[in-house]
């Protein structure tokens, strides 16, 4: 009984290191105003593009070993710190799913377009200039420097327009 | 600015992250991670994928309009409006830390340049020198090259130095003041030019230049992705 108990404490604590590594790695190396280091960088895209899967197997192993130790551990306390601890995995497997960076600039979900003539835009602001397949298409650097991104098709042509 | 479909499949892109302040953008169709700056998969199921470039502009509003009057322009989102960047944003960062430097010929972190990247070779031309200028004449690799400063002073676009069809090498110089719709004029022919690159008036009215691709950028960022770049005039 207390062998299996052990067990169960470690595999929770096991889950909440590689939850934690899998979500906190990729956001220390890849953060403003820090220089990347090529090694690390490649590291850490690995890890951020398999962190939502191995956060959710970690989320669900941690929750069955909280199972199996609420039926071998019959002091009240303990019970609900391995809970916390399994809860704060869930945690972690939601938060490996949110993107930081559409939080801070927003992306463009539906991007609208005015004519040339229509456009109330002062004529001194700066643009980036597309011409696709006869089609014209500007993108104002006021926008473009907070959204960074849009996802556009000009000229039927599928492109994407990046400052 | 990239073409988005690769291998027939049309990708989505997101923001994912900043590499030496150059963001990452990452698809949602295969979950690959890109560089912005050389639209090159660095991480994931595509990496080393280069995508097609789409050639493009940095110009003012009104410079453009004049060119494209059936163009149009992507609105501001009014949700996110107040938060948007002002007109000289990009005078504004020059104030903004960097992570990387590159101290050579005498280039600050963030001085402006405009890089070019063809004809084999790279080559950054300062942005402040060439507004000065207004015409630059220079090469990029073998090739020659003409950076031409637009009416509104701001806009800055490149051309091969070479008249197609034409065996001799051009000599274009500025009209001062310059006409409506006109800005050089080459001594063979006596052709003027506009900012588009093409001959408005006399024998080779008609004949456009071949534009070529330059980039504004901070000196850290063109240099750590150009290692080998050329800087005219230094």
């Amino acid at each position: 009984m207390l062998r299996n108990r052990w067990l169960f404490v470690t595999i929770l604590f096991a889950c909440l290191a590689a939850s934690l590594v899998f979500v906190g790695y990729p956001i220390y190396v890849i953060r403003p105003f820090r220089a990347q280091g090529a090694r690390e960088l490649a590291v850490a895209l690995v890890v951020a593009r398999f962190r939502p899967m191995v956060t959710v197997i970690s989320a669900l192993v941690a929750l069955a070993a909280l199972a199996g130790y609420w039926r071998v551990q019959q002091r009240e306390w303990r019970r609900i710190l391995a809970a916390v601890g399994a809860g704060f995995v869930c945690v972690l497997a939601v938060l490996a799913r949110v993107n930081v960076y559409e939080l801070m600039f927003h992306p463009i979900d539906h991007a609208a377009f005015s004519a040339a003539a229509k456009s109330k835009l002062d004529g001194d602001e700066k643009v980036i200039a597309v011409l696709v397949n006869g089609e014209a298409r500007a993108y104002p650097i006021r926008a473009m420097s907070y959204h960074h991104i849009i996802n556009d098709e000009v000229g039927k042509t599928a492109i994407v327009a990046t400052y | 600015m990239w073409t988005r479909e690769v291998d027939g499949t049309r990708l989505t892109f997101h923001l994912a992250g900043i590499n030496n302040q150059n963001f990452i953008m990452r698809d949602e169709e295969t979950g690959t991670y890109w560089q912005q700056i050389n639209g090159l998969a660095i991480s994931g199921p595509l990496k080393g994928w280069q995508l097609t470039l789409v050639p493009s502009d940095e110009l003012n509003f009104a410079t453009w309009r004049s060119e494209q009057p059936q163009g149009t322009v992507l609105n501001d989102i009014s949700k996110y409006a107040t938060e948007y960047a002002r007109k000289d944003w990009d005078v504004r960062m020059k104030r903004e830390p960097v992570v990387i430097s590159f101290a050579e010929h005498g280039m600050k972190a963030r001085d402006l340049l405009l890089g070019i990247r063809a004809f084999g070779a790279s080559r950054a031309f300062p942005y402040d020198e060439v507004i000065k200028q207004k015409l630059v004449k220079d090469h990029v690799g073998a090739e020659p090259v003409l950076l031409v400063v637009g009416e509104d002073n701001q806009s800055v676009r490149v051309f091969r130095d070479r008249i197609p069809g034409v065996d001799t090498t051009p000599d274009f110089y500025r009209l001062t003041p310059p006409k409506p719709g006109a800005l050089l004029m080459d001594s063979a022919t006596g052709s003027e030019w506009n900012f588009q690159g093409c001959a408005v008036s006399g024998k080779l009215q008609g004949v456009c230049l071949e534009r070529v691709q330059a980039l504004k950028d901070y000196w850290f960022d063109w240099r750590n992705y150009n290692p080998r770049t050329t800087i005219w005039g230094k």
